[in-house]
Parts: C-alpha cells; sequence; structure tokens
C-alpha cells in the first residue's frame, strides 16, 4: 500500500477496481495505439476503453487482434512507429504472445502491457496466481508489481517514464493479482486531470522510429554471433540504467502524487526477526498478520517487492540481514527445482552477504486461484516461528494448501458408457450414387430421439444456450461412435466443471487457437494404429471438433492447415457472433453496428466497426469435400447436413460446418426467443442455408423462394444488442449492413446457379 | 460529512456483508452500489467484489460488501465467511445441503427475497438466531418490470440501520441512469418499495449455536485424482440440480394434448425431455414422450415457443411442483441403480 500524501495535483477519490484503474491511467496517458485480444481477467481494461472511447473520452486507437499473438504483433508494429502503446493479457494470452516479448526488448521498442496474473492451463484455470509471471520475467521486459488498485493505477504512469528514458527504452510490464486486484474495488485516488498525467509523462523522446522516410533505417536485421551477445549485454546495460532510473521515476512521482513506492515494500521490517516475503495481495493479507503478531510480541515483518525487474536484490539483502527466518510463498512453482523463480532469487540474493544466516523456507500456495486467507499467512509465519525455535527446519519446500484425500466418496461409474448398439441404430443413411450424388435419408425427429443423446443433463449453460439444440440435432444424426474435442468456451467450460463432465462419448479439449491441430493429430494416430493392426480393422470412430466464432478466429491458421491437409473429421463452429465465454467482446463474425462489450455504441460510435467474417467462405476456398451452414430452426436441413458431414469425414476428408446459435444473455434477449431469431436471420438472407458439396454450392433454403424474405432490420429489433441500429441516426448503419448481406447473397445464388463458381 | 459509526465489527475492524444469489438477478451490481454508497457517500472505507469463475447466468453467485472505519487499511481479498448481514437473492438456493447460512453470527441479520413469513423461512433457514427479515422482491420486480437487485437493496438499506438510504438511492442513480435511463424510474420504485416492505423479526433464541462456516473441500485429493486431471466417469452431470437456475417459471407438460412431435425436444437447451419406446395411434412401434425431468429444466420456455398444439405452457412455479411432477431421466435412473449398486 502505497504511503500517502497531500500534494500538487487536485485529485479525485473513487471507488475502483484494478482493471478500472488501468483503464483510467491508460486514458490520461492516451497512448496512440491498444491491440488487444481478450482474455480473462484482463479483458475488462479493453471493454472499459472502448466505452470511454464511445463517449469520447479519450483518443487511443483500439485494435482488437486475432489472438495474443496477433496482439503483440500489433503493438509491435505499432512501437516501432515511434508512438505509444498499450496491451493487457492474462496466463495463456501471455505465453501465446511470449516469443514477441524478447522481440520487443531486444530492438529496444517501449510499450507498456499490463499482465493481470492468472493460471497457465491446463487443465484449463481461469483464477489468479502467479505461473505466467514467472514466464515474463526471463523476457528482457521491466516487470513492476502493483498490489492493489492504486498502485495499479500509478504504476501504469510511472511505466510509460520509466520505459521512455533515453537510458532504459525498454518495454514495461504492470503486473497484478488477477480477480484479488483487477475486480476488487476499492477506495483509489486518480488525476482529475488528465494534464497531470500528461506533464508528468512528458513528450516521448526521440527514438528511432519507422514512420521517418528521410531517415530511413533497417530494424531487427539478422545478427549472429558475436553481435548477438553485444546486444544482449545492451539490453544488461539498459536494465541496469533501470534499476537506477526506476527509484527517480517514483520519487518525481510521490511528488505529484503524494503516494510513493520504494522497490522493496518493507513491512515491520526494521527489527523483525521473522518474515514473510510474497508477491502483491497476499502480502498485504500477511500485513494484518503480522499487525497481530507483533501485539504478542513476536517480531513479524513482511517483504515484497513493487519491482521483479531488476530485481531488487540489495534491498531484500539489506532488509533479511537480521532475520532468522523467511517464509517465501509462490503462487506458482518451478517443477523440480525445489522453489519457485522468487526462492531462488532471494537465496542467490543472501548469498552475496557472507554473514546472513536467514533460514529460506518455500511454500507454495494459492495456485489456481485458491484464496490467501489471514490463517494462510498464520501458518507461515508460525512455520517461520517454528524454525526459529527449534533451530531446524524439517521441510524446506513443500505445498501449502493441498488436500490428499478429498471430502467424498468417488463414485466410479455413474451412468455407463454407450454401447455400440445405443448408437449404431441406423436412424440416417448416407449413399454415394454412381452419378457422384449422396443420397441421404434420416428419421423423423421423433424417431431420431431413440439415440441416446451424446451429451447429458446437467450442464451449466445459461437458459435458453442455443448451443446445445444445434449440437444436439447434429449429434441425433451421427451413426456410431464418435469423438470430440471442444475449443475453449462456453460449451467446453460448462460440460466439463471439474469434476464433473456431460460428455458420454470420450472428449478432450486444447485451447482454442489450436484444436484443429489437436485433433487432426488423434485422427492419424487412429489410422496409423488401425493400419498397424493395434485397432480392429472394423472399428470406426467420427472425429468432431466443436468450436465457437472465438476459437475460428484465433484458431483459424491451424483450422486451414487441417483443411489443406484434409484430415477425415468435421469441425463444427457455433457462432453466437462474439467471444461470449469471457463476457461478449466482439468476435470477427460479429456483424456490422453491433453492441458487444469491445464495439460499444455512443455518441463516438455505432458499435461494431467492420463487416462479419464469412468463415464459411473461407473454408470453402481451401477445397475440402463438404461445407455447410446450419441453424436448429431448421432442424431437418441440420440433420442432413449431419449426415453428409459423417459420410465425407469418413470416406473423403474434412468436412466443416458453421452453426449460428443463439445467445440470450449477450444479444440481450429473452432466453426462449432463440429459435426465432435465428430463423429471422435466416430469413433475412445474413445467414444462409447452403452447402458447397465437392465444389458444388446449392442453397438449401432460399428464403426468397418461400417469400419469407424479410428485411434485416426485421431481425436486428429482435434484440437488444441491435437496439440503438434501429433508431434514426443510425440507419446509414443498417444501410450499409443490408447492402452487404445482399452482396454476398447475390454472389451466393450465382454460385448457387453456376457448378462452376 | 459525519462518519458514521459501525454496529458490529469483527476483529480486524470490518462490518461485513454477503449477498447469496444467481447469475442474471444483479446481485452484483447490488453489492457494488451499496459498497460505493458506503464509501463515496458516508465517510467509510470498504471493499467489494464477487466469486468469480466461468459461471454464467443462472448459477450461484456470491458478492461481498467490507466495510470499515475510514482510516482502516483493506487489506484482505479473502471472501467473506462471517457476514454480519447475509442476503439471499434467490429462494431456491435455501435447500438441505447448501452452505448460503454458513458462517452467521447469532446476532446476523438475514434477508431473503421470498413470499413466505418470517416464521416460515426461518424454519426453512434452519436456523434459531439472528435477526430475520422478508421481501418479496420478485413480485415487486415483476410489478415494477424491473429486477430483483434494486428491491433487495432497498431491504438492506432498511435492515442496515447506519446506511443512508438517499446516498444510496444517489448511487442507483448514478450507476443505472447513467447506461439505462430509461429504466431508473422503476428501479427507484423498487428500492423504495423494498425498503418499505421489509418485515424484520428478531429470532428469540439468543443462545443459539452460530452456523459454522466451513471451507468448500475438493470432491478429490491428490491422491485419489486421476492422474493429468481426466474424468474417469463422463456423464456424471446427470447428478447436478439445475432447478435452482429458474427464476419463477416452468413449462407445465399436457400429456393429453401431446403430438410426439419432438419440436421440444429439438429446441431444449438442457435435455430435460424423457423419451421411452411405445406405439403411435397406428400401433406401430415410435418413441413417445413420457414428460420432463424438471431436475434440469432451467425455465427458459422455449419448448413452450416450439410446441405446435400447446401441450405445453408457462406456469409460475409453486413449491412441490417439479418434484412432484418430475419425470426421471433414464440417466438420472441409471446414476441411481449405479449408486445402489456400489453401496
Amino acid at each position: 500500500m502505497a504511503i500517502e500524501k497531500q500534494v500538487g495535483y487536485k485529485q479525485v477519490v473513487d471507488f475502483l477496481s484494478g482493471n478500472e484503474m488501468a483503464a483510467q491511467a491508460a486514458k490520461q496517458i492516451n497512448f496512440h495505439v491498444m491491440g488487444y485480444y481478450p482474455i480473462t481477467p484482463s479483458t475488462e481494461i479493453a471493454e472499459y476503453l472502448d466505452e470511454a472511447k464511445a463517449d469520447g473520452e479519450h483518443q487511443i486507437r483500439m485494435i482488437p487482434a486475432d489472438g495474443e499473438h496477433g496482439a503483440a504483433g500489433i503493438c509491435y508494429g505499432a512501437s516501432t512507429g515511434g508512438g505509444r502503446v498499450f496491451n493487457a493479457t492474462s496466463a495463456n494470452g501471455l505465453l501465446y504472445a511470449l516469443e514477441q516479448l524478447p522481440v520487443q526488448s531486444g530492438t529496444r521498442f517501449p510499450m507498456v502491457l499490463d499482465l493481470v496474473t492468472r493460471t497457465v492451463s491446463g487443465p484449463l484455470d481461469i483464477r489468479g496466481d502467479h505461473s505466467d509471471l514467472y514466464f515474463a520475467i526471463h523476457t528482457g521486459w521491466i516487470v513492476l508489481s502493483a498490489r492493489d488498485p492504486q498502485a495499479v493505477y500509478d504504476m501504469n504512469i510511472m511505466a510509460v517514464r520509466i520505459s521512455e528514458h533515453p537510458d532504459v527504452q525498454l518495454p514495461v510490464i504492470v503486473a497484478y493479482d488477477g480477480f484479488f486486484t483487477s475486480h476488487q474495488k476499492q477506495r483509489v485516488r486518480y488525476f482529475a486531470d488528465a494534464k497531470a498525467v500528461q506533464s508528468f509523462i512528458g513528450e516521448i523522446p526521440p527514438r528511432v522510429t519507422a514512420l521517418d522516410p528521410r531517415n530511413p533505417v533497417t530494424i531487427g536485421p539478422y545478427m549472429n554471433d558475436p553481435d548477438l551477445m553485444n546486444n544482449k549485454y545492451q539490453l544488461h546495460q539498459a536494465m541496469e540504467a533501470a534499476r537506477k532510473i526506476t527509484p527517480e521515476v517514483f520519487e518525481a512521482y510521490a511528488a505529484i502524487s503524494g503516494r510513493s513506492y520504494p522497490v522493496l515494500d518493507s513491512y515491520n521490517m526494521d527489527d523483525a526477526e521473522v518474515a514473510v516475503f510474497l508477491l502483491q495481495s497476499a502480502a498485504e493479507t500477511a500485513k494484518d498478520v503480522a499487525d497481530r503478531l507483533r501485539l504478542q510480541g513476536i517480531k513479524a515483518g513482511v517483504i515484497s517487492p513493487n519491482v521483479l525487474r531488476p530485481f531488487p536484490a540489495a534491498d531484500i539483502r539489506k532488509a533479511l540481514a537480521n532475520v532468522k527466518c523467511v517464509v517465501i510463498g509462490e503462487r506458482g512453482d518451478s517443477y523440480g527445482a525445489d522453489g519457485g523463480p522468487m526462492t531462488h532469487e532471494v537465496k542467490a540474493a543472501l548469498k552475496d552477504d557472507p554473514d546472513n544466516n536467514t533460514i529460506c523456507l518455500t511454500r507454495i500456495y494459492g495456485m489456481g486461484g485458491r484464496d490467501f486467507y489471514h490463517d494462510d499467512a498464520e501458518a507461515f509465519f508460525s512455520l517461520a516461528i517454528d524454525a526459529v525455535e527449534k533451530g531446524q527446519v524439517a521441510q524446506r519446500f513443500d505445498y501449502h494448501g493441498v488436500t490428499a484425500r478429498g471430502a467424498g466418496a468417488v463414485p466410479t461409474t455413474v451412468v455407463k458408457p454407450l454401447r455400440k448398439e445405443e448408437v449404431e441404430l441406423g436412424l440416417t443413411q448416407a449413399e454415394m450414387t454412381e452419378s457422384g450424388e449422396l443420397k441421404v435419408k434420416a428419421a423423423i425427429p421423433r424417431q431420431l430421439t431413440a439415440r441416446p443423446k451424446r451429451i447429458a443433463p446437467g450442464h451449466g449453460a445459461c437458459p435458453g444456450c442455443g448451443i446445445f439444440p444445434a449440437l444436439n440435432q447434429f449429434f441425433s444424426a451421427l451413426e456410431g461412435d464418435v469423438v470430440v474435442l471442444f475449443h475453449t468456451g462456453c460449451a467446453m467450460v460448462v460440460t466439463t466443471g471439474y469434476p464433473y463432465s456431460s460428455h458420454r462419448v470420450t472428449y478432450l479439449h486444447n485451447l482454442f487457437q489450436n484444436g484443429a491441430a489437436t485433433l487432426s493429430g488423434l485422427v492419424e494416430m487412429f489410422h496409423e494404429k488401425k493400419e498397424r493392426g493395434e485397432i480392429p480393422v472394423g472399428e470406426d470412430i467420427t472425429f468432431v471438433m466443436v468450436t465457437g466464432d472465438g476459437g475460428m478466429d484465433i484458431g483459424m491458421g491451424p483450422a486451414i492447415g487441417t483443411a489443406l491437409r484434409n484430415h477425415r473429421m468435421i469441425i463444427l463452429e457455433y457462432d453466437n457472433e462474439g467471444y461470449m465465454n469471457t463476457g461478449s467482446q466482439l468476435s470477427y463474425s460479429t456483424p456490422l453496428g453491433h453492441s458487444t462489450s469491445t464495439s460499444n455504441p455512443g455518441a463516438h460510435a455505432t458499435g461494431k466497426m467492420f463487416h462479419h467474417k464469412d468463415t464459411a467462405q473461407i473454408m470453402a476456398a481451401t477445397h475440402i469435400p463438404y461445407v455447410f451452414t446450419g441453424v436448429e430452426a431448421f432442424p431437418q436441413d441440420l440433420i442432413r447436413k449431419a449426415v453428409k458431414a459423417q459420410w465425407y469425414a469418413k470416406n473423403e476428408g474434412l468436412a466443416y460446418g458453421k452453426l449460428l446459435i443463439s445467445c440470450p444473455l449477450n444479444w440481450r434477449a429473452e432466453d426462449n426467443k432463440g429459435n426465432l431469431i435465428v430463423q429471422t436471420a435466416v430469413n433475412t438472407c445474413f445467414f444462409p442455408l447452403y452447402e458447397v458439396e465437392r465444389g458444388i454450392t446449392t442453397i438449401t433454403y432460399d428464403p426468397e423462394e418461400k417469400k419469407k424474405r424479410v428485411p434485416v432490420i426485421d431481425w436486428l429489433k429482435l434484440m437488444g444488442k441491435t437496439r440503438h441500429l434501429t433508431r434514426p441516426e443510425n440507419a446509414h448503419v443498417v444501410e450499409a449492413f443490408a447492402q452487404e448481406v445482399e452482396r454476398r447473397w447475390q454472389r451466393l445464388k450465382a454460385m448457387h446457379e453456376h457448378p462452376l463458381l | 460529512m459525519d462518519n458514521i459509526k459501525l454496529p458490529v465489527v469483527n476483529p480486524e475492524g470490518f462490518y461485513e456483508i454477503r449477498f447469496e444469489s444467481i447469475g442474471g438477478l444483479g446481485a452484483n451490481v447490488a453489492g457494488k452500489i451499496l459498497a460505493e454508497s458506503g464509501v463515496l457517500g458516508m465517510g467509510l472505507n470498504g471493499s467489494n467484489f464477487s466469486s468469480y469463475g466461468s459461471e454464467k447466468k443462472g448459477s450461484s453467485v456470491k458478492a461481498f460488501v467490507r466495510f470499515c472505519a475510514p482510516e482502516v487499511k483493506v487489506r484482505s481479498c479473502a471472501p467473506v465467511e462471517r457476514p454480519h448481514l447475509l442476503a439471499i437473492f434467490h429462494e431456491a438456493l435455501i435447500k438441505p445441503g447448501s452452505d448460503v447460512t454458513g458462517g452467521l453470527y447469532k446476532d446476523s441479520i438475514i434477508i431473503v427475497n421470498t413470499a413466505k413469513s418470517v416464521a416460515e423461512i426461518t424454519e426453512k433457514l434452519g436456523i434459531t438466531a439472528g435477526v430475520v427479515g422478508v421481501v418479496d422482491a420478485l413480485s415487486i420486480a415483476v410489478q415494477e418490470k424491473s429486477r430483483v437487485n434494486t428491491a433487495m437493496l432497498g431491504a438492506v438499506a432498511r435492515a442496515c440501520t447506519f446506511l443512508d438510504a438517499d446516498v444510496i438511492r444517489d448511487t442507483i442513480a448514478n450507476t443505472l441512469g447513467k447506461k439505462y435511463p430509461q429504466l431508473l424510474e422503476a428501479n427507484l420504485r423498487c428500492f423504495q418499495r423494498g425498503y418499505d416492505e421489509l418485515r424484520l423479526e428478531t429470532i428469540s433464541d439468543s443462545d443459539a449455536a452460530e452456523q459454522p462456516f466451513t471451507r468448500t473441500q475438493p470432491v478429490y485429493g491428490y491422491e485419489t485424482a486421476p492422474i493429468g486431471g481426466y474424468i474417469p466417469n463422463p456423464g456424471n452431470s446427470v447428478l447436478k440440480d439445475l432447478s435452482i437456475s429458474r427464476q419463477g417459471f416452468l413449462p407445465q407438460y399436457l400429456r393429453e394434448k401431446c403430438i410426439d412431435c419432438a419440436q421440444c425436444d429439438l429446441v431444449c437447451p438442457d435435455m430435460c425431455f424423457v423419451w421411452e419406446a411405445g406405439t403411435d395411434k397406428r400401433g406401430k412401434p415410435a418413441q413417445v414422450l413420457r414428460g420432463i425431468d424438471y431436475q434440469y429444466c432451467k425455465g427458459c420456455l422455449k419448448c413452450v415457443e416450439a410446441c405446435p398444439v400447446q401441450a405445453l405452457v408457462p406456469m409460475r412455479e409453486t413449491d412441490g411442483y417439479a418434484h412432484e411432477h418430475r419425470v426421471r431421466h433414464s440417466l438420472a435412473k441409471m446414476a441411481d441403480e449405479q449408486a445402489s449398486q456400489s453401496a
């Protein structure tokens, strides 16, 4: 917690969370560009900034990337242009971007990245620990560590000045605890006027830019030894310069804000005999306990760095000089190393003091967002007190807070696995005729209910969720055994909340940039094992990957790779026009003008800025044997397409299907209206039902022919997310959208009519 | 501004509040409004946050508020385990085995959104001490065309006599007025009615034991969990009860009108419809709809929209209806059989 004094510029007292404070700082810094990709718990920063931009509160150019790797690329490119650049991410987002981080630091372009710390998958966990941060500290970036919402604001502002200092010129990470800090509201203060922030960060000092044609430069050359080592030594020197400059910037900031930050936050350390070392929010909890112990006459203290890179080794050495035992708590492990990075860095710092006799204990705690209570901090102090009393240590390294056996008896079987004869019912059939026409027969929906659903009841989706009707209709058409892979997304999260699973068939998950590649690997293993006689010849499995539209954004590359390799499997996309699992951010499939949490309408914005992605046509362009679209409101159409998809996946290669599904929560519609809404989307020709079979396009339901076509506004009226489009001032947006829908529809009709198109 | 004195605080100096709710009722926003009112409008210090996971609409959520004197530092990020005030936004959360009342002091205030009387709800809660309040926030919200959260907030403001209701009203106006100005009047009416219509009684048994709080333990431990985190018994989600997701309505099934067309089954997100092999009108083998397993029904009423013959109609859920009319899913029966075999 910063030490406050009343000084200088006028400040506003408010009640805000860490993410709100990050956005507040970014607004006042007025970065030129933010490249971002949503990932919990950092997503809110871009959301707040998008909302503020719609209200005209800043000029940051907000660029929704195709993934964190793309976001890091956008930021890198923008930073070479000499302006101010911002990004925010978490967990696997950071890891997906990781290879870009040394590029940024090695070529010395300043920027600010807020790392809202979260557990690295897998298994997937969205809550907070430091396993992502522990990767970030090795990338040549300066790392500031913010322990509460106030520090998030202050450090974001100071980060700009540190990073741009001519002796430093390094990118800066501002790290803070996911959820504990990012989502907890506290009493905070910020400058009333952005001018205070602007005058503190100052003009951007001159540096190399890619935007001055009169002074051309070659950025990022091919550089082997011996030059690379010298480049890295320069980076080391910059980090050492930052060691000197960071406290100077902290001090200058204290002069205008009244809030001072030492590089090492030391609490009750002057005469401490026992101490805990903790990063970020947990250190604050431990301070309460240190206070309590002091009342009992125990000399307890807490140390916690405000700066992790450069690491404040000298300050730590000094703070621990007379401490008898320190417990280093780590929210992450370096498996097999007998301690996480903090353990080794603290021990290394102490090693340089020949007189130091501090006993160092390590406890890995709070992984996966496990809460850190006062009694946890008490337990840490007790370990230290015990070690001091006994003068010896039973266990230097251990995990704190794990459970050996769990609370309940675990049933081995709850429902029996599906038997072959339950799924192989002959309710659907596909037969290729000699003329090359795939003939399909499918039982009526009533009879299809005889096939057990491959997804069991009990999943936790929102009421009225459109995912499951569409998936169930599709799966009801498939004969025989199925193995599924689900990308990260709503369908994954709500069906597999540990230790429960709704999947009656074998299911696997991978992160949503890589499911297509993962399943293609499994498909090839199946065929290879079959060829080697390790799986009986008669065995057959239909492999289905299920993804949201988000997975087809960030995972477009692997999906296209899978298509070009033409593996025998199905990719099924449920498109709800946004990243709904993370709270409704825009996807590339979000239509023009639609409101999401990163395409807010307002006085200065009209919703999403560009047209929806035509994923079906992108996949068709890879010349895979079968592409289709479907919705739950036309079940016979979808079921027939599912039968075809299965035939092609077994006999010829990849089948891809896009299902438009409703999301009542984020479309802001009544729970019971999903079917009507997707039906109307089809009837506007926004989402035409068609298939591309061996390159031949066929419209399978033509709303014009059936005299059902309605204008797009009839569809937009049905949802809260498009209510602003029904107002006269946004008529031009609706018109532009209608024109694009019409252009694509006419093009599709031409393809339908001409077999060569 | 005069500093407000908190009536009671824990050893760290905090008055702690917990809201128990399901996603979609606005407990998170209510917590934010309450905390912001205290910190920015009443001279208190404090914090506010919610339970986070990837919870969806209809699943259980908790919101937390801590108040303390202005000079006290807020350092803990841990959830509120021992609330001085507990507000239950959704009555269905009170059921055997649930932990909603965990950690109550013997003089904690408990406010429940219910049409029941204080005596009835006290019995349902299974508590013997504390101050219990009831408010029919759902009816207020339905009548005022708003959400239950502002009505609950009104009741909380009334029960917490140290809070200034006018400040909370202003915060509601600032919070909701900006984003949804058209809904502000309804929200303020809900707040007032919640305030006025709260019935509060002290339960007399003062020697009663306090409600213990136990932190949730995982089902598996590291000695018992399959390595790599795979789930060896998939399909086990049939053990879950999703009926807490319903917000007052469910589909009523009228067998005599049904033509077994399966239109309901095609649109149901929750696999609630129970089919069996039988015969059609002409005596041929055909699938027949036996009914609805309400354990999984979240009350979205998509099936009602889809039914071409009004064999499914919406009804306001009454106590016991779902239990009495539930047709058990074949997988739920299978789970029972497996359980009895292993026992």
